[in-house]
């Protein structure tokens, strides 16, 4: 087991109240995770063979991730799935322990499982259903006052105001298998929130859920996330999510951090070109639109240009001098192309590194 | 512990609403687990017709042998209401990774893993062993003294205590291996050699079973001890075998909370 409270063995007392002051809420350092995984031999025979003895080796799912975020911080973990995202949530939580490394989250070390840092923090999984399955959600938010030692009157208080926050009394009733995953996530939320959690992990809350349903909950979690100073921690595969509601992105890939920043920085690191779309009144050919010296797509009398950000007030008057424009619209790459190629180009990296 | 009684009595309350839901398939359990419960009944009075005794001077004659199938039913069902099905959803917890909500949850794992799940209808069986238990002690026609009546619930208890001990520990099994299947099989051929009287073991290959069963899995001492306390008159070895069950229950509730806590510290977690 790792004492990795670092804050607390400053040796002055100065120093030590500097630190309770302005320390981070999790601080990770050099977080590793290794699974031992058997190889399955395919084949009957080497099914028998492997009764008895059986091949492994360590996969790592993390590698030594640094990692502060500071109180009231909404942070979104990108990556592509394997990445070691959900991984790091369940370090963080407790549930796992790491094979090298040191965090500490709300001043503990999360994997000593202590009652007092389970009681500040929930974690929310899109994929899981921690509420009971055939009764109505009122009975699991009535057993997780219990387990949260929660006093009555402000658990009816916090539970009528997510309630009515999120539109949901009446399901309370209705046995949690009758509702619909959007309805089941809302009130999967209210339970995680009932006992005001300081720091909250969501892993892919949104997944599965349609438009409406995604949007409500962004609403939601930024509301409650200002009005509590409460800090996320969120993995998602929605671009949507991002940008609703986190100030700062984390990139992971192959179990490292990729990238640490905003995501407005993340479009001017990782991309060089803008997108300009130009409405043409005919079908343009593919040559008269590449003469201005940047890659093309046409779709019907629509141009598609991607041009240099450094080339881009040169090349637009040129083009409107030359061509009957319609209409014009200059946007940066989707976040999610940019993520993408961000997975890919580490992923070749990888493998390239590993040949 | 306050905190845990009112979470037991939430977890109940929650089990029973749910049993309630399906009245159905709960009286259909009832039913299926009474049917077989009687069919062993008639067994045993099959048995009775051809002999007076099981085995020459034990003393289980066909009413004290009812004592001691009643014993059995009680501590049985007990095991099976209370930790059964938890455990048996602990195995499933493992391999879908449901477990992880239970470990983030400020509340002792073991406590929340071997009981949040609770068999109303495996109480039935129990409620005829008490039935059988009145039967046959009348029959017996001999008042057991009342220490006996403060020893045989605390026996009882004992046997709860050291049946909860394997399942646990069986259960957690799985937290290791990921998987556990044959966990209720072996669940079944363990509780099959505490279901009859000890004294059938005897013989070459008999004592070192009693031995085994009673010295390193004190299964036989589970539903013996309280058997022979209430159906049997106490006498001097009578109780040697009472501290032996108080001892055993108190060694496998311990060595069973220190498998546990080892088994949840390997934790590794399903996909998600």
């Amino acid at each position: 087991m790792h004492n990795s409270n670092r804050l607390g063995d400053a040796p002055l007392l100065a120093n030590r109240q500097f630190a309770a002051t302005s320390a981070p809420l999790i601080a990770v350092e050099g977080l590793a995770k290794e699974y031992r995984v058997y190889d399955k031999p395919e084949g009957l025979l080497a099914s028998v063979s492997g009764l008895f003895r059986r091949t492994s080796r360590l996969v790592p799912a993390l590698r030594g991730v640094n990692l502060t975020v500071g109180r009231g911080e909404f942070v979104a973990l990108l990556g592509p799935n394997g990445a070691g995202k959900t991984t790091f949530l369940k370090l963080l939580s407790g549930i796992i322990t790491p094979t090298r490394g040191t965090a500490s989250v709300l001043g503990h070390v999360p994997w000593e499982r202590a009652d007092d840092f389970r009681r500040r923090f929930a974690l929310v999984m899109g994929q899981r259903n921690q509420l009971w399955w055939d009764l109505p959600a009122a009975e699991s938010f009535r057993l997780h006052k219990e387990i949260y030692r929660i006093e009555t009157t402000r658990f009816e208080r916090t539970r009528d105001e997510l309630v009515d926050m999120l539109d949901v009394r009446k399901l309370l009733l209705q046995p949690v298998r009758e509702l619909s995953l959007g309805e089941r996530m809302k009130l999967e939320l209210v339970a995680a929130l009932l006992h005001e959690p300081e720091v909250l992990f969501l892993d892919e809350p949104t997944i599965g859920l349609d438009v409406v349903a995604q949007h409500t909950l962004h609403r939601f979690l930024s509301h409650v996330q200002t009005e509590r100073q409460m800090t996320v921690v969120l993995t998602t595969h929605y671009m949507k999510d991002v940008a609703a509601l986190c100030q700062r992105v984390v990139v992971i890939t192959h179990g490292d951090i990729l990238y640490d920043g905003s995501l407005d920085q993340i479009v001017d690191r990782f991309t060089t070109h803008k997108i300009v779309t130009l409405d043409l009144d005919h079908e343009p050919s593919q040559e008269r639109m590449e003469r201005f010296g940047f890659p093309c797509e046409i779709r019907g009398p629509q141009a598609i240009l991607r041009i240099d950000r450094s080339r881009i007030a040169d090349v637009l008057p040129e083009i409107l001098r030359s061509e009957t424009v319609r209409d014009i619209s200059v946007e940066d790459v989707p976040l999610e192309e940019i993520v993408a190629s961000l997975f890919r180009s580490e992923a070749e990296i990888h493998t390239r590194e590993s040949e | 512990m306050n905190r845990y009684a009112t979470i037991f009595a939430t977890f109940a309350r929650a089990c029973l609403v749910r049993d309630m839901t399906f009245r159905t398939n709960f009286i259909l359990e009832c039913v299926t687990s009474l049917g077989w419960m009687s069919m062993n009944l008639a067994f045993y009075l099959l048995v009775f017709t051809f002999t007076a005794e099981i085995g020459q001077g034990t003393g289980w004659t066909r009413e004290p042998f009812f004592a001691f199938v009643a014993t059995g039913l009680i501590i049985n069902s007990i095991v099976q209401a209370l930790f059964m099905p938890s455990a048996e959803e602990l195995t499933e917890m493992v391999r879908t990774g449901g477990l992880d909500g239970v470990l983030v949850q400020p509340l002792d794992a073991q406590f929340l893993l071997s009981m949040h799940r609770i068999d109303f209808s495996a109480f039935a069986n129990g409620l005829v062993g008490i039935g059988l238990l009145a039967w046959a002690l009348k029959s017996i026609d001999r008042a057991p003294h009342f220490v006996v009546w403060l020893l045989y619930p605390l026996l009882i208890l004992c046997g709860v205590a050291i049946l909860y001990s394997l399942v646990i520990m069986l259960a957690a099994a799985t937290i290791w291996m990921g998987r556990n299947q044959s966990l209720y099989d072996f669940w079944f051929y363990l509780t099959n050699f505490s279901r009859y009287p000890a004294e059938i073991y005897a013989g070459p290959w008999g004592s070192p079973l009693r031995a085994l069963c009673t010295f390193v899995i004190p299964i036989l001492l589970v539903v013996n001890v309280p058997a022979r306390v209430i159906a049997q008159p106490l006498e001097g070895q009578g109780w040697g075998m009472i501290f032996a069950a108080v001892f055993a229950a108190v060694a496998s509730l311990l060595i069973s909370r220190i498998v546990f806590q080892l088994a949840i510290s390997r934790y590794r977690s399903a996909s998600s």
